[in-house]
């Protein structure tokens, strides 16, 4: 909010009277704007403007960028919306689009566009009609292709409006009405030019109705006078028209143009192309082309008259402004005279408009003029009213045109004289008749008027009368008028011409165009004559005075117009000093002074050459500005440095203003009466000046659409000059080079006549050479053919050579061969020479044989008889000896072979008993290897057996021992106690005993035989460790083994069946400790015996033992058993063992030698 | 040759490609299929190849004699052993040599003692270094083999081997063993030498002995296969290895004693290696034997 306010506050200084706050606040909202993207700022700004319409904001507002124009968009449709601020809206919208911002393209998507023709439909405001109207037609050309949806809104505005115009619905003021027609004029022209078929179209459908009929006939149709027929209408479709493509190629004002190119009103036409136009317009009024032509005044008109004309004119309007300001605010009219700065300002430019287009295009101009007469109708349309008059009142016209003549006509004659007074005087009187026509009334006034102001010189008076038509005037209306006028004394001219008088020679040129512009015009007159009482009424409806005041401006230019040639330039003149010398400005006097003197600048007439058109316009323009500001000038003083524009725009609020201002001021007693008349007259004058300004800024508009259009085509005639230039430089060299290229064909004729001839040369050489080469061919073609029928010849004798040889070679051989035969045959022959001779030889021995042989013969036939029969049986032996030994030796063959056959058997069997015999041996070997094997594992068993004996008996001898040495001390014990008891038992005992051993001994020395081995240790051992005492034991051992087993037993058997009988203790004892021992003992021995048989193999040994034993056996057995049962009893040992030993021996080996 | 047809021909290649021992146990039984053993071939496969642990006893006791080559005579023969084994034993035992209460490897020793005539008066006798030797030896035997009677055998006849076939040459070996261990790393052998050690070193373990109670039985027997077989060098090379193996605990060693002590008992864990090792320096030096037949 503070925000707000603050914006609030920088608005309102927006206004302050310091330029400098003025700036830096612009800046402030430039720089917030360029920040700021919401719509806030620019609805304030906008909501300021429509409060204050303040020129600042104004300017900030039209120049508002990008983002900013939706905001601005919106806010205006906002206040289109609304009714109150609608005008405002419109007119701020008008501002804003005149300005082309580049974001012009989105009007037509804006929803302000359809808000603005809906209010165009239906709002009933005429101001606000007019405004939006101008502002609607200001926007088409912007946007041609979007108007395509609007179209028929477009058509519509302009139907309701048109019918407005004649209907006058409600309370209407006429003078807006004129204002409305104007715009809507306009209207028709864009439409027309824009979219002519669908304009057509709708034109026929529209006014085809009969209500509408009336309308068409009162405005459309006049207006329809005033426009060619579209080219678009021939070629172009309705489709075609709504191409877009087809306005992209165009730019605004190209639009503008385009529009107006096809209007035959001079004020709305444009002439671009003068030259295009001229012909037509020539066509159309031949006698003024002809005129142009043949006038030698064109040039002048349009170098001097023209270029003087119109500062003349605008600067007059000036000056009568400038003087009839202050008495006009003393006196009442003066009221009036407070709106007529504005008017002034704003009539002068429309003034200017429509002076300038006349005489800045002279050539075309006239022309124009002439036709568009019909164009003066075109504003006069649009001020249909105004117009009506001059267009019915020629015939009263003349009445007072003498009168009026002398003054008002100023500013036509500034516009016409130069040109009109020039080219025919007698043009001159037609025309100022013409403009009689308004000036009669207005005449009629001046008469009044002229009483209170005559006192001033004349130009003085004629700003009072200027000021006073203005004053009585509508601005428009009057701005139209005098447009009009100024059209219509140079069209009139000529129209009046032929009306006024045919006399002048000049007009009868015009004659044949004549009846048709006089028909028209009377058509317009017509048109427009319905209307010009009525608004003229309606006009004296306003005010007392208003109606005559009304057409005093008309009075004014005519007056102007009727003005008489001859007063004219003085008046100029005298207006020119006007202007220079009251005048402030800071125009320089010289200038304004050049200019008011009709002199051009001296540079002006370089424009003309350089471009005839252009330059025309834009010389027209500078000196209007110029004179403007001068006239603002003087008028102001205030803003020197602002644009005359600007100015301009300024004055005519000001002058509102001062006029709003005067009349709160005044209190107007002696008007009192009238004072709401007056209160209803400012209003609408108030809204006249609006509309008017409204109209003005639409005119500038075109305006500078022209000036953008000029602008590029001064752009294109300068690229065209340069181009010519351009051109001619190029023809030049283009001249330079065709001479250089002439001179290369000279020397390329040369060169070929050269070479041509060398050529020639060269050909006769080529001939000669040839027929030379002919020639040598010739020749050698004939050698050739000598040469070859020699080579045939050659070959002939080659052949023949040949043949020869061959012959020879076969005579050679035969020759050979013949040889050789005759050789064999000497040979043979001397063979059968020796043959023959062998032959003669052998027969002499045949002979000598046979004779031999006969003699043998007779030898044999004498013995044959006596040897036969003994041959024979000899024979026969022989032969049966020979027989027999025959077969003799068949057999023996025979018996050979078998035999043969028999040793070859035997043979084999030979060998495979050999076979045999080594296989048997083999497996003999093996046998007896593995016998070998076997017996080597018996043989370590019985060694193994051995060493166990051997154990034994150790183990054996060690126990004797042990047993002999106890016993033997026990014995030696009880020898002391029974020694001489047992002595002669122990005798017998020791006996056997000792023969035993002795025995033993006796063996052992010669026969060393297993018996003897074993008693040999015991006997050792016995003789050795125990002497007597183991004697009767061991001789029971010393038995033969075999048998002692037995006996042993037995022995063992019955000490052991008897023990406790027989045996005492130390004898049970010892069978009983020695039961173990012994059975192993036994067994030890048997085996010993056994083995030593088998080991001997001794058999006649141990036979003989054998029979020893078996003996023995028995003996022993029963010599021994009584002392072997008694052994034990005399144990005591006898001391002389020894002895018994010897007995013992002796004992067995008498044993021995007995048995064996 | 049909028994060679019957031979996987591959076998020939096993070698090459490194394989050892893939077609030996068949080969084995082929040679023990003959009816009359080759003696000479059983010699040459037990000296190139490690014998199968089931035809271990076999061979052995027909290399040793034990058993004659003609298998037909096996039965017969080993019963004589066996009577003759029980012979001796009962003499034993009724001289009270031997009783129950008496180890079975001194059983053994008074059996061959008395089969060799030796046997002492008295059990009570001390044992002279001969008869150490047979102890170590049937301990080691008796853990190879079950069969008592076999074991008795075995014992009995590796050890009169040892006394007459390699009577000339057991005394050789210790030269053998230098100069072996010479070529093999001369260090080494400088060490012992400087250490004074090569005199003292267990000659009588390794080769009187042969390594029994040295090695662990499951190496000792493949020792064994080898010398049973008729080679006796193969108790070079075992010591050689031995040292070589223990070369880095030998060199760090000093004294004679200690060196001497280290070997007498020396790690068993890496007996196997040692042994096959040995093997391997044994043929590389002797060359692989090669059947003559």
């Amino acid at each position: 909010m503070a925000q707000q306010a603050n914006i609030g506050e920088l608005v309102s200084m927006l206004d302050s009277p310091v330029l400098s706050v003025r700036d830096d606040v612009t800046a402030v909202f430039k720089e917030n704007l360029n920040s700021d993207r919401g719509p806030m700022l620019v609805n304030t700004l906008v909501d300021y403007y429509l409060e204050t319409s303040s020129q600042p904001v104004l300017h900030i507002l039209t120049t508002l960028q990008e983002p900013h124009d939706k905001h601005l968009l919106d806010k205006m449709n906002d206040c289109v919306g609304r009714a109150a601020s609608r005008l405002p809206a419109l007119s701020l919208l008008g501002h804003v689009i005149r300005l082309q911002p580049p974001w012009k393209h989105k009007l037509s998507q804006a929803p302000l566009l359809p808000s603005l023709l809906k209010c165009l439909k239906v709002d009933t405001d005429v101001i606000v009609l007019t405004t939006g109207v101008l502002v609607l037609i200001t926007m088409l050309p912007m946007i041609p292709q979007s108007g395509k949806q609007h179209l028929h809104d477009f058509f519509d505005i302009f139907g309701r409006l048109s019918s407005w115009c004649l209907k006058k619905p409600g309370h209407v003021t006429e003078i807006y009405l004129v204002h409305l027609h104007a715009s809507v004029y306009a209207l028709f022209h864009r439409l027309y030019g824009m979219y002519p078929c669908n304009f057509v179209s709708f034109l026929r459908s529209h006014y085809s109705m009969k209500e509408n009929l009336d309308t068409f006939e009162e405005v459309v149709r006049p207006m329809m006078e005033h426009v060619r027929i579209h080219p678009e209408l021939v070629t172009g479709s309705k489709d075609h028209e709504l191409d877009p493509r087809r306005w992209k190629r165009l730019e605004t004002h190209d639009v503008v143009i385009e529009c107006a190119k096809i209007s035959l009103d001079p004020t709305e036409a444009s002439y671009e192309d003068g030259d295009s136009v001229s012909p037509q317009v020539s066509a159309h009024f031949p006698h003024r082309a002809a005129d142009v032509a043949a006038s030698p005044y064109v040039d002048t008109q349009n170098s001097c008259g023209s270029a003087t004309s119109t500062p003349y004119s605008s600067s007059r309007l000036t000056l009568l402004n400038t003087p009839g300001q202050p008495p006009q605010t003393l006196s009442p009219p003066s009221t009036r005279l407070l709106t007529e700065p504005p008017q002034a300002t704003l009539w002068s430019p429309s003034m200017v408009c429509g002076m300038t287009t006349p005489p800045t295009s002279p050539g075309n101009v006239p022309p124009d003029l002439s036709h568009p007469y019909s164009k003066v109708f075109g504003p006069t349309g649009g001020k249909g009213t105004p117009l009506g008059t001059p267009a019915t009142s020629p015939p009263p016209a003349p009445l007072c045109h003498p009168d009026d003549y002398v003054h008002p006509s100023v500013l036509q004659a500034t516009a016409t004289p130069p040109r009109k007074e020039e080219r025919t005087d007698s043009a001159r009187p037609g025309l100022h008749r013409q403009h009689h026509l308004p000036n009669d009334r207005g005449l009629e006034e001046l008469s009044g008027s002229k009483g209170s102001v005559t006192l001033s010189d004349l130009p003085g008076f004629l700003g009072d009368l200027a000021s006073e038509e203005d004053s009585v005037e509508k601005d428009k209306e009057e701005a139209a008028i005098s447009k009009e006028l100024s059209e219509i004394t140079t069209a009139d001219a000529e129209l009046l011409v032929p009306r006024g008088g045919f006399d002048s020679p000049f007009y009868r040129d015009s004659l044949p165009g004549c009846p048709r512009k006089t028909h028209s015009a009377a058509s317009v007159a017509h048109g427009t004559s319905v209307n010009p009482e009525p608004l003229n009424s309606s006009l004296d409806k306003l005010g007392p005075d208003a109606p005559k005041q009304a057409f005093t401006p008309i009075d004014l230019p005519c007056g102007g117009t009727s003005e008489s040639p001859a007063g004219n330039r003085e008046r100029q003149a005298s207006l020119e000093t006007n202007i220079l010398t009251p005048s402030p400005c800071k125009i320089p006097p010289q200038r304004g002074v050049g200019l008011g003197s009709g002199q051009p600048p001296p540079y002006e007439h370089l424009f003309e050459v350089a471009l005839p058109k252009t330059a025309h316009h834009f010389v027209c323009k500078k000196t209007k500005e110029l004179l403007k500001k001068a006239k603002g000038n003087a008028e102001e003083d205030r803003a020197p440095s602002t644009s005359p524009v600007e100015i301009l725009d300024r004055l005519i609020q000001q002058g509102a203003d001062a006029h709003s201002k005067e009349l709160n001021r005044l209190s107007l007693p002696s008007k009192s009466v009238d004072w709401t008349h007056f209160g209803d007259e400012i209003r609408t004058l108030r809204n006249q000046l609006l509309l008017l300004h409204n109209q003005l800024l639409y005119e500038r508009f075109k305006r500078q659409q022209h000036a953008l259009r000029n602008r590029r085509l001064l752009r294109r005639v300068t690229r065209a000059a340069a181009l010519e230039e351009h051109n001619a430089a190029m023809k030049d060299q283009l001249k330079l080079q065709e001479k250089d290229i002439q001179i290369w064909k000279v020397s390329l004729q040369k060169e070929q006549a050269r070479n041509s001839q060398l050529q020639e040369q060269r050909d006769t050489m080529v001939t000669q050479l040839h027929s030379q080469i002919r020639q040598l061919q010739h020749d050698r073609e004939e050698f050739y053919n000598q040469s070859q029928e020699l080579q045939t010849k050659l070959e002939d004798c080659r052949n023949m050579i040949a043949e020869l040889r061959l012959e020879l070679k076969k005579a050679n051989s035969k020759v050979c061969h013949t040889e050789l035969l005759l050789s064999q045959v000497s040979q043979k022959l001397s063979n059968s020479e020796s043959v023959q001779q062998q032959m003669e030889f052998l027969n002499r021995q045949l002979l000598v044989l046979g004779e031999v042989n006969e003699l043998y013969l007779e030898q044999l036939q004498n013995k044959h008889s006596d040897t036969t029969k003994e041959v024979e049986m000899m024979k026969a032996a022989y032969r049966k000896e020979l027989e027999k030994n025959r077969s003799h030796v068949l057999q023996q063959n025979q018996r050979l072979d078998t035999s043969q056959k028999r040793i070859l058997e035997l043979e084999s069997h030979l060998a495979k008993k050999d076979h045999l015999l080594l296989e048997q041996k083999k497996y003999l070997e093996d046998v007896k290897l593995q016998a070998r094997g076997q017996l080597q594992a018996a043989e370590s068993r019985y060694e193994a057996q051995k060493r166990i004996t051997r154990v034994f008996e150790l183990e054996i001898l060690d126990l004797y021992g042990r047993l002999e040495k106890d016993s033997l001390l026990k014995k030696l014990e009880e020898e002391k106690a029974e020694a001489a008891e047992a002595a002669e038992e122990r005798f017998a005992c020791c006996k056997d005993g000792c023969s035993d051993s002795v025995t033993g001994h006796n063996e052992e020395a010669p026969g060393h035989n297993g018996e003897t081995k074993p008693p040999r240790p015991a006997g050792v051992r016995g003789g050795g460790g125990s002497r007597g005492g183991g004697s009767g034991e061991l001789s029971t051992p010393e038995k033969p083994p075999s048998q002692r087993a037995g006996p042993f037993g037995s022995r063992w058997e019955t000490t052991t069946g008897e023990p406790a009988t027989s045996i005492p203790t130390t004898v049970g004892s010892l069978p009983s400790s020695k039961s173990f021992l012994g059975r192993k003992a036994r067994e030890l021995f048997r085996n010993k015996s056994e083995s030593q048989c088998d080991e001997d193999s001794v058999t006649i040994s141990s036979l003989s033992e054998t029979l020893k034993t078996e003996p023995g056996k028995d003996p022993g057995a029963e010599g021994k058993a009584p002392p072997s049962l008694d052994g034990p009893h005399p144990s005591p040992p006898t001391p002389d063992s020894v002895g018994q030993l010897h007995i013992m021996d002796y004992n067995e080996t008498h044993h021995e030698h007995s048995e064996g | 040759m049909t028994e060679d047809s019957q031979r996987n021909f591959r076998s020939v290649y096993y070698e090459k490609v490194g394989f050892r021992g893939v077609e030996e146990k068949k080969s084995l039984e082929i040679l023990l299929k003959d009816d009359r053993l080759d003696i000479e071939k059983l010699c040459t496969f037990s000296q190139r190849f490690p014998l199968p642990s089931m035809y271990r006893a076999l061979v052995w006791k027909v290399l040793l004699g034990i058993l004659p080559p003609h298998h037909e005579s096996h039965a017969q023969v080993m019963l004589y052993r066996k009577e003759q084994y029980c012979d001796v034993l009962h003499a034993l035992k009724v001289v009270r040599c031997v009783t129950e209460a008496t180890p079975q490897v001194e059983v053994y020793l008074r059996m061959y003692q008395l089969e060799s005539g030796k046997l002492p008066r008295s059990p009570s006798f001390p044992l002279e270094p001969e008869d150490e030797v047979f102890l170590a030896i049937a301990k080691a035997v008796e853990e190879m083999v079950e069969d008592s009677v076999d074991c008795y055998w075995i014992i009995r006849c590796f050890v009169n081997q040892l006394n007459n076939k390699y009577r000339e040459s057991l005394p050789q070996l210790p030269k053998a063993f230098e100069q072996y261990l010479n070529l093999e790393d001369s260090r080494l052998l400088s060490h012992l030498k400087t250490c004074s050690a090569l005199s003292k070193l267990p000659y009588d373990l390794w080769f009187k002995r042969c390594f029994a109670g040295c090695l662990p039985e499951s190496s000792l027997q493949r020792v064994w296969d080898k010398v049973v077989s008729g080679s006796c060098k193969i108790l070079v090379f075992v010591a050689v290895e031995i040292l070589l193996t223990f070369k880095i605990k030998v060199m760090a060693l000093n004294s004679a004693e200690k060196i001497t002590k280290f070997l007498e008992n020396i790690p068993q864990d890496s007996s196997d290696a040692i042994v096959s090792k040995a093997i391997d320096l044994w043929h590389k030096h002797c060359g692989t034997p090669v059947h003559s037949a």
